[in-house]
């Protein structure tokens, strides 16, 4: 019986691994394709990365319609800068670099135009879009409080798994800025949080 | 052992979503960009952009002025009369009959719901939703001309759910000042 169940998860995980490769191989081919101007390929590749894509800026921006933006950026900027990408990481781990930078750049010029994003999270809260539910909806909602540097760490770091090194590359700050805004962030939810009655 | 809090916001933030549908599709403003396009005029889309943020800022405004305002007053209602220039434009973009009956339906409750706020919050929030209906006209003007500019169907169809948004959370925050206020 043991060795028939370590048969089939050897089996499972072969054809895990293999599935796995066939889609890599597909996505270097779709990637070449799109490197060679083939607009097909690369919507195919947008069809492929959306949602993470979308994911991460909605996390980061905590707004409907800024998310959407920065989405429409961060692609039409890696569809002109995909020469440069050599393979070195994920397509995907690629990708989310453009769009945390087509985040940043955003906040900023927003900045200038008088804290536009500011307004625009006033109107379009992001925690009801997400899909997250129950007791996730009121952590989501209480990190898109949070002010904007310890947000964007916390959802690097804890959201999606980054280390402090990597989020700290991708914000343009120091591996130290990114811990403190870590213990920021979470001092804020636990505040927040227990103001609404969860156990903290 | 127990699991301190830090473990317990570790293990929830795990399991937030990380992909996320955006409401409609994305593609088509991003091929635009991207494959060259015929020459077009420059000033639909920088009016588009304009009216956008006008709603935007306008819509801030609103909300920010109820939040700070008491309620109380005489009672008036607000006019409701916001129209919808088209109810489809472009290929993608529809507003089905669930979209007018939410917007109805939020129109009404609002309406029920400002007779608690005073008559500069009700003045402002009207003022706020004069704005996001010049600049659905603005929008749709721009789109008369150029039908196909999928930027301008995008701006229109944002503008739409942009009013959606702000009668719904006026709502909610005249139902946060009244649960304030009978406390």
């Amino acid at each position: 019986m043991a060795a028939l169940l370590t048969a089939t998860g050897s089996d499972y995980s072969q054809s895990m691994a293999s599935a796995t490769a066939d889609i890599v191989a597909e996505e270097d081919v779709l990637i070449r394709r799109a490197k060679r101007s083939d607009a097909r390929a690369f919507e195919a590749l947008y069809r492929v990365h959306v949602d993470k894509v979308y994911g991460l800026c909605l996390r980061m921006t905590g707004n409907v319609s800024e998310a959407e933006d920065c989405t429409q950026e961060a692609f039409i900027q890696a569809w002109n800068k995909l020469d440069r990408f050599r393979g070195d990481s994920a397509f995907s781990t690629w990708l989310h670099r453009i769009a945390v930078n087509a985040v940043l750049g955003r906040i900023r010029k927003s900045k200038r135009e008088q804290d536009r994003i500011q307004a625009v999270a006033d109107t379009r809260p992001a925690a009801l879009e997400t899909g997250d539910s129950g007791e996730l909806r009121d952590l989501a909602q209480a990190v898109d409080r949070l002010p904007e540097g310890a947000r964007h760490v916390f959802v690097l770091h804890a959201v999606y798994g980054y280390s402090h090194d990597e989020a700290a590359a991708m914000l343009g700050i120091a591996t130290g800025t990114s811990k403190a805004q870590l213990h920021r962030a979470r001092k804020l939810l636990a505040q927040q949080l227990e103001e609404q009655g969860f156990e903290v | 052992m127990t699991e301190t809090f830090d473990d317990k916001l570790n293990r929830a933030a795990r399991q937030l979503s990380t992909e996320i549908s955006p409401e409609h599709d994305l593609w088509p403003g991003i091929a635009e960009a991207i494959e060259p396009a015929p020459r077009r005029s420059r000033w639909t889309p920088m009016l588009a952009q304009a009216a956008a943020v006008v709603l935007l800022v306008g819509a801030s405004s609103g909300i920010t002025y109820i939040l700070t305002s008491d309620s109380g007053g005489p009672v008036t209602q607000v006019s409701p009369e916001l129209v919808f220039e088209q109810a489809s434009f472009g290929t993608d973009y529809n507003l089905g009959p669930e979209f007018q009956e939410a917007r109805n339906g939020l129109r009404a409750e609002l309406d029920a719901e400002m007779d608690r706020l005073s008559p500069e919050a009700r003045a402002d929030i009207q003022a706020n939703l004069d704005l996001i209906h010049n600049a659905i006209v603005d929008i749709n003007a721009a789109l008369a001309e150029q039908p196909d500019n999928v930027v301008l169907q995008q701006k229109l169809s944002r503008a739409y759910r942009e009013e959606l948004t702000l009668l719904r959370r006026v709502g909610g925050l005249t139902r946060n000042v009244m649960t304030r206020n009978d406390i």
